[in-house]
């Protein structure tokens, strides 16, 4: 099975890459996916990430496919976003769709507003971006290196180790995820064929149900597995490998750091000048 | 004190919920010895496991009393990454207790958490593979190995500790008979070291004979019998109702020992030759000095259905290929008819293909070339769903379908997606739970039953749902001796009743020989064997290609086929039937 987050072993550049690029990578991707996009015109901020983000994709040759669950899942969060958007929004006139008069406050519920659309539009836009981007740091990094990398920011040995328990634990849930769907669909209950609403109402119960307590159980026998291998021995555990910084990785830095500034100088000269 | 690997007098445990887990524990093991621990499911086995390693009670709380000392220390009064200093554990689960991206990493993890040196830890990495024969898989990812690499790797990780003793918790229970064998010989491997006293819990009696110095056997907690394996093995009524399977061998051998009038005891030297060529030659020699005779009696086939039915299940030209770079070829133009009525075995290592091709017919794999059918009609288009009212599949781990808060309501989920609902859904509820035996479970918390009654629950709620044909993946999967034929019998008993199509995917080759009238062996993805069970198993060559074996009965048979005896014979009773004692 093809699971998003899960670690990709391949020899590509962007698995050499050393993990402290990638962390810088994914830094300079949370500053921009944070950071509002007040109008329409800085759309293209996020825009030359998500770009350059695919190029990445591309070159660490990681299939499409592994995502599909997860575009399934944030197809209908856009859809959601974007019309709850559309008639809540406070500051939007232009409407689109008239269904019914009732005011919230200031804000018309009944009508679909056409900047509502616009800034749903872009959430999903900044949506997309991290779901694009976060990714390529635990997919095409080992954990073990990512734990050495961790360990040269000095970060605590626990928090290194929780960060990456996490990561092996979000590739479980995607696995179990689909066994239980499997499982339930063998006893009729067709989710791919319910609309989204029967999905809300009554899909997830059976599905998330199984998925916490068998969650449960994964996460005492991981504790036993850590434990009984003489994690939380006081003190720190023998550094097995050292990655060195290469001219590969610094040429990286200059061109990741290149796109972000050039991007945020254009972002200011349009604020001037449109 | 220190003189004994492990010390238990009058240890009793009770878990923090009030279920007494042990009770009055007593024995001893000397450093270097080979322990194996048997007993039913719930006897107690896990919790001595975790009570040695200390996992109990620093991960499950609950009450001891008594003195258990390992390696002279009591797990009990240190931290576990004390006890993890001289106690490894092997868990019968690999995969939850690989986390590492490499089979390196996987090694070193433990040994660096206790600051072992960085070239002491690659020396003891370089040993452990060497014994495991795991060479040269230093850099791959655990999760893509086999079940039975994946195991030797878990099992590596915990040697790199230097563990003086080490305790393995049923480690063959999940693997195919490649795993199991592959698994079962590195232990052989680390126990001719003679550096490790070991703790070995199992069902698997048969690995076990030449292994064992000392067999411990519990019952309800307590411990029945004690002693070397033949003093234990000789006792084959006690064994027997406290649920341990007598090895395949040994249990010919006994009765044929019997039969020709032997009543003397069980050696040790016996039980260290026991295997099927032993049996055979021991059975070769009582006809030959006459205390023994053929009559000959062929084996009485299962009784079948009158006459074969139509074509309830095909696949024409199915292939299947996993999505990936390069695409998985996971079937491969599998042509195949299955007809009404019959019990089909399905068998082959992991991998083969067995599951792909079940999946295949319940439409939760659409075929990338070629067709599946059922009752002639082409399943393309026909969604999941909807094909659970024909066709229903029953999936080894029950734990990914149960949610509800009851028996009752977990049956009544599925009769209701299919729009059942009131009186009808309510006779379906008592009619399927009573034929797996729980009609008195009917508001039972299904996460409060064991495992065996929950998988016994997943079949209840697929009959229900009144399927034409049942197919049942891993029906032996972590069931005990007792246990393990009841879902078989389920379906058999479906079969008998109202004519349905039963599939079983198995590694048990004694659960084919009792239940299934077909076999088909698969591999890499193609059926290579599609036969009556009794012909099948006389393919040794085929079998032996896929790394299967027939039952211990059917090679005795076949090798004692000169004297008389019937070659098609693939169950004991059939092979005690056709000999008997010879009257003076």
């Amino acid at each position: 099975m093809n699971v998003p987050f899960r670690y990709v072993d391949r020899d590509t550049i962007v698995h050499r890459l050393h993990p402290l690029v990638k962390i810088l990578y994914i830094l300079l991707t949370l500053f921009i996916i944070l950071t509002p996009l007040k109008e329409v015109k800085y759309v293209f901020v996020p825009l030359v990430w998500l770009v350059m983000s695919m190029i990445l994709w591309a070159l660490a040759r990681i299939e499409v496919s592994r995502f599909q669950t997860l575009f399934k899942l944030l197809m209908g969060t856009f859809l959601f976003l974007i019309l709850i958007q559309g008639f809540t929004y406070r500051w939007g006139d232009t409407v689109i769709l008239q269904l019914f008069d009732f005011k919230y406050g200031e804000t018309n519920v009944g009508t679909l507003k056409l900047e509502g659309v616009i800034f749903g539009a872009m959430l999903c836009l900044r949506i997309l971006t991290a779901t694009i981007s976060l990714p390529l740091l635990v997919m095409t990094t080992s954990s073990s290196d990512l734990m050495t990398a961790f360990r040269q920011l000095r970060m605590p040995k626990v928090a290194t180790f929780m960060i990456v328990s996490a990561l092996s634990f979000t590739t479980l849930i995607f696995e179990m995820w689909e066994y239980i769907t499997s499982a339930q669909k063998l006893r009729a209950f067709d989710i791919d064929r319910m609309n989204p609403i029967v999905k809300l109402r009554r899909a997830y119960v059976p599905i998330v149900t199984p998925l916490i307590l068998l969650l449960f159980r994964k996460a005492n026998d991981f504790q036993i597995a850590l434990e009984t291998r003489g994690f939380g021995t006081p003190g720190n555990p023998t550094i097995m490998e050292e990655r060195v910084f290469t001219a590969r990785d610094w040429f990286m830095v200059a061109l990741i750091l290149a796109v972000f500034l050039g991007a945020q100088v254009l972002r200011v000269y349009i604020g001037r000048t449109l | 004190m220190e003189s004994l690997a492990i010390q238990l007098e009058n240890v009793t445990f009770t878990y923090a919920d009030g279920v007494e887990a042990l009770s009055n524990i007593n024995f001893s093991a000397r450093p270097g010895e080979f322990i194996v621990v048997l007993g039913a499911n719930g006897a107690g086995k896990s919790t001595l496991c975790f009570l040695l390693s200390g996992i109990v009670p620093h991960i499950y709380g609950g009450k001891r009393t008594g003195t258990l000392l390992a390696m002279g220390k009591d797990p009990w009064d240190h931290a576990l990454f004390e006890t993890a200093q001289y106690s490894g554990v092997l868990l019968q689960d690999p995969e939850v207790q690989l986390f590492n991206p490499s089979v390196f990493a996987e090694l070193a993890f433990g040994p660096a958490n206790l600051k072992v040196e960085r070239e002491e830890i690659i020396r003891r990495i370089e040993s452990s593979l060497s014994l495991l024969h795991l060479e040269g898989m230093e850099k791959r990812n655990p999760r893509d190995l086999s079940g039975g690499q994946k195991q030797r790797v878990a099992l590596g990780a915990a040697l790199t500790m230097h563990p003086r003793l080490l305790v393995l918790d049923e480690p063959t229970s999940q693997l195919d008979p490649i795993g199991r064998s592959e698994v079962v010989e590195a232990i052989h491997r680390l126990k001719s070291t003679g550096e490790i006293t070991i703790v070995m819990t199992t069902h698997e009696t048969d690995d076990i004979l030449d292994l064992a110095d000392r067999v411990l056997v519990l019952d309800k907690g307590k411990v029945i019998l004690w002693g070397t394996p033949a003093e234990v093995f000789s006792q084959p009524a006690v064994l027997e109702a406290a649920g341990v399977k007598i090895p395949d061998a040994l249990n010919i051998f006994l009765q044929i020992d019997r039969l020709g009038g032997n009543s003397a005891p069980l050696t040790n030297e016996q039980m260290s030759q026991m295997d099927v060529s032993y049996v055979a030659r021991h059975a070769r020699n009582l006809i030959r000095t006459g205390r023994l005779e053929v009559i000959g009696t062929r084996e009485t086939p299962p009784e079948a259905v009158k006459e074969p039915g139509r074509p309830i299940l095909e696949a024409v030209d199915l292939t299947y290929l996993y999505p990936g770079y390069p695409p998985v070829r996971a079937l491969e133009d599998i042509n195949l008819s299955i007809r009404a009525g019959e019990i089909v075995g399905i068998v082959g290592q992991n991998g083969a293909g067995k599951s792909t091709l079940v999946k295949s017919f319940v439409g939760l794999l659409r075929p990338t070339r070629g067709e599946v059918r059922f009752d002639g009609k082409n399943i393309r288009g026909i969604p999941v769903g909807q094909m659970a009212r024909s066709v229903g599949l029953v999936l080894q781990n029950p734990d990914y379908q149960l949610f509800t808060a009851s028996s009752k309501e977990e049956i009544l989920f599925g009769l209701k997606n299919l729009g059942i609902e009131g009186k009808q859904a309510e006779e379906r509820v008592h009619s399927a739970l009573a034929l797996v035996g729980l009609e008195n479970e009917l508001e039972t918390f299904p996460f409060r039953m064991s495992f065996g009654d929950r998988r016994k629950l997943a079949v209840a709620a697929t009959i229900a749902l009144d399927p034409q044909v049942l197919i049942l993946d891993e029906p032996t999967t972590a069931q005990d001796h007792r246990g393990r034929y009841q879902l078989a019998d389920i379906g058999r008993r479906i079969r008998d009743e109202s004519g349905r199509t039963i599939l079983m995917i198995t590694h048990d080759m004694d659960l084919i020989a009792h239940y299934a009238e077909r076999l088909i062996v698969m591999w890499n993805g193609k059926i290579i064997l599609d036969a009556p069970t009794e012909e099948a198993f006389a393919q040794d060559e085929i079998l032996a290609r896929t790394y299967l074996r027939p039952p211990a009965a059917a090679q005795v048979a076949k090798s004692l086929g000169e004297l008389g005896v019937p070659e098609n014979i693939v169950t004991p009773m059939a092979l005690f039937r056709s000999l008997r004692k010879k009257s003076e």
